[in-house]
């Protein structure tokens, strides 16, 4: 009974503390929309269709208008046609308006049909041991201009020459095919061949090795809901910690602490009282994902299809939260000094373990420091269940890592308030 | 009349201090006294209070309470005993009622009998009116009311208070007072009582130790007290033997 007074109490004491509520919701859900539209950009850069490209078409025949086509069918450009000089569209790129620009010269298409046709020309010849067959032909490439923002990162740069390169490797295959046609046409007059499928015989079939075939892409919504809750969820160490110091101060703790029954009945209230705050942020962050911010053009935020090991990933992060919280109430001897190192203790965890930036994209020694953050361990659960599908047993060690750090912060609380009493 | 409290030969020497905080002290109350606990700054009498309410385990010696010690009986120990801190130990966002009814509840009433014992002191302090009230709206004296009902909502057998009127009009100080002397008398509840108001010691108290330095310097009587001293008063008593030097400096 004692517990559920002391609980009731703590529910009014909070919501009762208007500026203290702003803050643990206002604040999440405000740190979220903005980053997640700050970082959609950067998000998209990597995973989605939005790379801006500046097509230079001197040739304006059909290798340029094949090429145009086959970039906008890849769904990876956003392709921009000037008329520009050489000169002039390297410093369009390198003003960073473009990721990329390609420079087709004059009479590419015209090149490339000749120079198929000489190939084929000599191929058939060399059947009928016709002298042509021994005559040299021009095997020196034709060159198109690419050029890349100096910002691009080196794997990206060869991911889209690959691509560019491939187009242009499928328009050359055409084109010979073409010039193959012309020829046998000219040598089987009444012929009528059937048209040469040069459609790519072997293919790949990609997909994510996700659970349940789950093909969900990370993006800044799957990434920036679950790390600015968690950091809210952690942040809340702060406002416990100040209501530990409060009673302290004001001599509540000191009559609490000489009534009969154990102390720890009313920390326990306190406590569960603020996971029951934190589960309620994390509810309103997923909502905030689910119904907000697609209203904003971003993508939905996609939740999995595992409630339960969600609610309780997110309870075993509200413990460790409320836990850590207890330790800094217990420690520190003022609310300046709990504020101050609760907020930079937290922010240094946010920072280790990927929530201002994801951890694939950290130097390979964060992401080793990264494992000691209990927000690292959060998140990574949080990714399992949204990204991979993950159940009870996969999210396992990450839920053994967050109740491990509750018990040893609890443990830590409790040893220190018996230490003082004794001391 | 026998012995409530029994503070034998104790000492209390915190970690890493030069000296003990209460040093070999013996003292004794009895049941219905009103105790003055005297003394300067940094005299020992907090230590002294908080290892009677056992937050604190003393280093040598023994303290009872109804011939219990809080190392083997804590509970029955805390049970006997409700304590006014000199701080305004309430929440400051929760009415009068809602501090009352949550602290009553932690030390184990009833719903039902709490509540008639809330109404009761509430209304003889004057407060019935504000009953609702969150306490920050409360003036200094309407909150050291609050502060004493909470201390005495279980009906303790010993009640200890820390300077119950520290910063208060002398119309709530008066009804302070003499609702203590209600509670004294009527129900023959103990009383430890410390302030630096030495006048209002001298006329609640009927027996006065004061400490200094960790040490029992003198204890007694009020009266007898200041006969023995060849003085008008407990303040000339207290300044005779404590003297003028400040001890927290």
């Amino acid at each position: 009974m004692k517990l559920l007074y002391s609980l009731y109490k703590e529910f009014k004491v909070i919501t009762r503390d208007k500026a203290g509520l702003a803050i643990t919701f206002i604040m999440p859900t405000v740190l979220i929309l903005i980053i997640t539209l700050i970082q959609d950009t950067t998000f998209r850069s990597v995973n989605e269709a939005s790379v801006p490209l500046l097509i230079v078409d001197n040739d304006h025949d059909s290798l340029s208008t094949v090429l145009e086509k086959s970039l906008i069918n890849s769904k990876f450009f956003v392709i921009t046609k000037k008329q520009l000089s050489v000169d002039d569209a390297k410093k369009e790129v390198a003003k960073g308006h473009y990721f990329i620009g390609i420079v087709i010269p004059e009479h590419t298409s015209d090149l490339l049909r000749q120079r198929s046709s000489d190939r084929v020309n000599k191929l058939m010849s060399s059947f009928s041991g016709d002298t042509l067959s021994s005559e040299k032909i021009d095997t020196s490439m034709i060159r198109l201009k690419l050029f890349f923002d100096p910002i691009t990162k080196k794997s990206f740069k060869t991911t889209i020459s690959n691509s560019i390169e491939r187009i242009i490797s499928q328009i050359e295959m055409q084109s010979m095919v073409n010039s193959l046609n012309e020829t046998m046409k000219e040598n089987f007059p009444d012929a009528k061949p059937s048209k040469l499928e040069i459609t790519p015989i072997v293919g790949l079939t990609e997909e994510y090795a996700s659970y349940n075939n789950s093909t969900i892409i990370p993006n800044s919504v799957q990434h920036n809901v679950p790390a600015w809750t968690l950091f809210a969820m952690f942040f809340i160490c702060i406002p416990l910690a100040g209501n530990i110091i409060k009673e302290r101060e004001d001599g509540s703790a000191f009559r609490l602490l000489t009534m009969p029954g154990s102390y720890m009945i009313v920390i326990l209230g306190k406590m569960l009282m603020y996971v029951f705050v934190s589960l309620i942020q994390f509810a309103l962050m997923l909502c905030v994902g689910l119904f907000i911010l697609p209203l904003l053009g971003l993508p939905q935020l996609n939740i999995g299809d595992n409630l339960p090991v969600l609610v309780l990933v997110a309870f075993s992060a509200g413990l460790a939260a409320t836990g850590f919280g207890l330790l800094v109430g217990t420690i520190a001897t003022s609310h300046d000094q709990a504020s101050l190192f609760g907020a930079v203790f937290v922010i240094i965890l946010a920072a280790i373990g990927g929530v201002w930036v994801p951890t694939f994209v950290m130097p390979e020694v964060m992401k080793q420091i990264s494992v000691i953050s209990p927000l690292n361990w959060g998140l990574e659960a949080f990714y399992g269940i949204f990204l991979r599908n993950f159940g009870f047993k996969e999210v396992f060690p990450e839920v053994a890592k967050l109740l491990t750090f509750f018990l040893v912060s609890l443990g830590g609380a409790y040893w220190y308030q018996k230490y003082r009493q004794q001391h | 009349m026998s012995i409530l409290v029994e503070v034998k030969d104790v000492t209390k020497k915190y970690k890493d201090a030069p000296r003990a905080a209460i040093n070999h002290l013996s003292l004794t109350i009895d049941k219905g006294d009103v105790f003055g606990l005297l003394g300067p700054n940094g005299a020992g009498k907090t230590t002294l209070i908080s290892m009677l309410c056992g937050l604190f385990s003393t280093t040598e010696g023994e303290i009872y309470i109804n011939g219990l010690t809080h190392k083997t009986h804590s509970n029955q120990c805390k049970q006997a005993i409700g304590v006014v801190p000199q701080e305004i130990a309430l929440y400051p966002k929760l009415t009068a009622w809602e501090n009352l009814l949550f602290l009553g509840h932690m030390y184990g009433l009833k719903t039902a009998p709490l509540k008639e014992a809330i109404k009761y002191n509430l209304s003889f302090l004057g407060l019935e009116s504000n009953t609702h009230q969150k306490i920050s709206t409360y003036s200094g004296g309407m909150k050291r009311r609050v502060n004493l009902i909470a201390g005495l909502l279980h009906n303790p057998q010993l009640l200890i208070l820390d300077e119950p009127t520290v910063g208060v009009d002398v119309q709530s100080k008066q009804a302070i007072i003499d609702y203590l002397k209600k509670l004294n008398t009527e129900k023959g509840m103990t009383i430890l009582y410390t302030s630096h108001h030495l006048d209002e010691a001298e006329e609640f108290c009927n027996r006065i130790a004061i400490i200094d330095d960790g040490a029992l310097v003198t204890q007694g009587k009020t009266k007898d007290l200041i006969i023995e001293n060849n003085c008008q008063s407990i303040e000339e008593v207290y300044l005779k033997i404590t003297g003028l030097k400040f001890r927290d400096k």
